[in-house]
């Protein structure tokens, strides 16, 4: 669906009639693991644009790879129209952040597709943890665009947007600049909401994500993910779990990372989450340690997240593909375990 | 408006703070905008944070506010502004003030502390609760790194204070609790050049805290908000309790108090609370301790209720005054008599004010002109 005749090329409203997914039935989710890789080391931009373009075929249905990416980012033809957003996770810096290779992977797909590279930007809360994280900072008219919220010109919505217990002003970077948003977030524990992944990612694009820890971050995760400019636009979730922090963050520590070396996607958030949550478990298992629960952390948002019709967390519901993917691009068999 | 205002406060600083505040006398307003542009400053402090702890797990305890927050590596606590960085807890505010203004006493508001003075007020971005009705949500709901801050150290505050001859310095706007180092070592300097300090605060902070920070103060005024503990955990987002136990905490250290109490329609305006509230008052904190009604104005997240009916505000005044309370006040409604100070004994009207005005004073030291009866407070 394309937006009315007469319209301007950057109008935001034809978008929002557009219903992102069904979550009438079952919720799609492809988890693609990097076969033969040792640990130890990050994935290249060349490894990450193998397990996308697998992935991104599988979720989609797909082997048009332009069809594929355009299910998810109707952008216009030749990229006239339509910015596209990467919400980053940068909160740990080069360390523990979304890797700059599975950007770059994923602006090269955008380009493939047809998208004009300034049309996509990549985005956290601040640029100086975008910059700490690795990205080179780019706000000009040329090449792919790199911004905090923070940036010159940026900063927070002007009204607030609520949901529940949640009331924030939102970047401005994903209510006025980008009509679509993929969600790029890391796997990891967090001290507090037990799982961090693509729901908790999105408390970067909020102006007082300190309000909202208490309770284990519940039912906060699922309220700031619902509010609507989140919500409308954001499209898709990719979660990095190449190698995964199962216990000890937010922040790095080197001593429990594990090597997981997928990738988790979905159009559905809290599916992808949810899923995101079955391997931090099991690596937390496989590692000795108890489960979120035991520790004091349980992870209710996401059935809260179900409750409030922002996807499904129901693992019944759950269609789940794994996929495993060699450095050639062929399929090889492959189990979520 | 709420975009304005918020646009205004990340481009203006102090000078938005100031147009926010209700019945701004123009002639501050004016004042502020020329006198204080300072350099700006990006960068945050590194300060290490004082009351805190360790845990054995990893990460820190705050013990500065009731919150207890618990924090790990990278994060903040509710408040915003206080960062664990590898398990050193540090404020980020640290000499950073984001808003800057000269008020006169009277809007802090002080009744009974030095009339007709000014204060060099000042403000960090962050709070460790969120009312609905914040009227400087601005900058009391934001991160540092969202506001414009001056790079001001305590001793540069004291110097301005000196150069302006400013008799005293008050800590206000957002909470003071939140910035509690840089208005620690602002008010102990300023003691030392003899500059007074006051703090305006919900007083929702932990016992030993104040107790250290008390000696450094001249007058704390209050922001009883309720006496109800539901109101504080659905508007507040804080609890009443430990603010009722620091009211005893500040009337018992023998520092002056003043209390306001922000009357929001139908979520706190009823009788039985304003005669819960003032039987409260007389008993545990005095019939003389100054309690201010003020007007709510619909602003952040309370748009959808009306001004408070001065009617009402009229019966809590009424109400209070009935159960012994001795100095209660009217707040944000310029020129109503009760706006003014009268001697309990002889009922003269010893202070007359209209707004933040001081329009006569009919006192002798502290004592009325007419009948000699001590009016409590610093004058």
């Amino acid at each position: 669906m394309g937006p009315p005749a007469g319209q301007g090329p950057l109008d935001f409203h034809w978008q929002f009639r557009r219903k992102p997914v069904s979550y009438t039935g079952m919720s799609k989710v492809v988890v693609v693991r990097h076969a033969g890789h040792a640990g130890q080391k990050s994935l290249s931009q060349q490894q990450y644009s193998i397990l996308l373009t697998v992935g991104l075929r599988a979720l989609s249905g797909s082997l048009d790879i332009k069809a594929a990416f355009r299910q998810y980012f109707p952008f216009r033809h030749g990229g006239q129209a339509g910015v596209i957003g990467v919400k980053a996770n940068c909160l740990a810096r080069a360390l523990n952040s979304t890797p700059v290779a599975l950007a770059d992977a994923f602006a090269e797909l955008c380009v493939r597709a047809g998208l004009a590279e300034n049309n996509l930007v990549i985005w956290d809360r601040t640029s100086h943890e975008l910059q700490k994280a690795g990205f080179t900072l780019n706000a000009s008219s040329f090449g792919r665009r790199c911004m905090g919220t923070d940036a010159n010109g940026i900063g927070y919505s002007g009204d607030f947007h609520s949901f529940g217990e949640v009331d924030s002003l939102v970047s401005r970077i994903l209510t006025d600049m980008v009509d679509f948003n993929l969600n790029l977030p890391v796997l990891k524990d967090h001290s507090i909401a037990g799982l961090s992944a693509g729901l908790k990612n999105m408390y970067g694009a909020i102006h007082n994500p300190n309000k909202y820890h208490g309770d284990n971050c519940s039912p906060f995760c699922a309220q700031v993910s619902n509010l609507e400019p989140i919500r409308l636009k954001n499209r898709l979730t990719i979660i990095d779990a190449i190698r995964v922090q199962y216990e000890g963050g937010p922040g790095f520590m080197e001593k429990y990372l594990a090597y997981y070396n997928g990738l988790i996607m979905s159009a559905d958030p809290v599916a992808a989450d949810a899923i995101g949550l079955e391997i931090l478990e099991r690596l937390r298992k496989v590692h000795g340690q108890p489960t979120l629960e035991q520790s004091g952390r349980p992870v209710r948002y996401l059935a809260q997240a179900q409750a409030i019709g922002l996807g499904v967390a129901d693992r019944q519901r759950i269609d789940l593909q794994v996929i495993g993917v060699d450095d050639t691009g062929q399929q090889v068999p492959a189990e979520l375990w | 408006m709420q975009r304005r205002a918020f646009l205004r406060c990340l481009g203006c600083g102090a000078a938005a703070v100031a147009a926010s505040q209700t019945e701004l006398l123009p002639e501050f307003l004016g004042g502020v905008q020329n006198a204080f542009a300072f350099d700006l400053t990006k960068e945050l402090s590194s300060v290490e944070a004082r009351y805190y702890k360790k845990l054995s797990g990893g990460g820190v305890e705050c013990e500065l506010c009731p919150r207890h927050c618990r924090v790990t590596d990278l994060e903040r606590g509710y408040c915003g502004v206080r960062e664990n960085r590898s398990d050193k807890y540090c404020t980020l505010v640290y000499g950073l003030p984001c808003a800057l203004n000269i008020d006169p006493i009277e809007k802090k508001p002080f009744f009974h502390f030095y009339p007709g003075t000014t204060a060099l007020s000042l403000a960090t971005a962050g709070c460790n609760v969120n009312c609905k009705f914040c009227q400087n949500w601005e900058i009391s709901q934001s991160r540092p790194e969202q506001t414009d801050n001056f790079d001001l150290s305590p001793g540069a505050i004291v110097e301005i204070c000196r150069d302006k001859r400013l008799p005293t310095i008050a800590y206000t706007y957002s909470e003071p609790v939140t910035f509690y180092e840089y208005m620690y070592d602002t008010s102990e300097l300023g003691h030392k050049n003899g500059i007074k300090s006051v703090m305006i605060t919900g007083g929702y902070i932990e016992q030993q805290p104040l107790t250290d920070l008390i000696p450094h103060l001249d007058a704390i005024k209050v922001d009883l908000k309720a006496i109800r503990p539901e109101y504080y955990k659905s508007v507040v987002g804080g609890e009443l309790k430990p603010v009722l136990d620091r009211l005893i905490q500040i009337k018992n250290a023998g520092i002056w108090l003043e209390i306001v109490y922000l009357v929001v329609p139908t979520l706190n305006d009823s009788e039985a609370e304003f005669r819960e509230l003032a039987q409260w008052i007389r008993t545990y904190v005095g019939p003389d301790t100054p309690v201010h009604f003020s007007r709510f104005h619909p602003q952040y997240l309370l748009n959808n209720l009306p001004a408070t009916p001065t009617k009402t505000l009229e019966t809590a005044c009424a109400i209070s005054r009935a159960e012994g309370l001795q100095f209660v006040y009217l707040g944000n409604v310029p020129g109503h008599q009760a706006e003014s100070t009268y001697c309990p004994a002889c009922g003269q009207m010893v202070i007359e004010r209209h707004g933040y005005r001081i329009q006569q004073l009919n006192l002798k030291g502290n004592h009325c002109s007419k009948c000699d009866r001590e009016i409590p407070g610093l004058f």
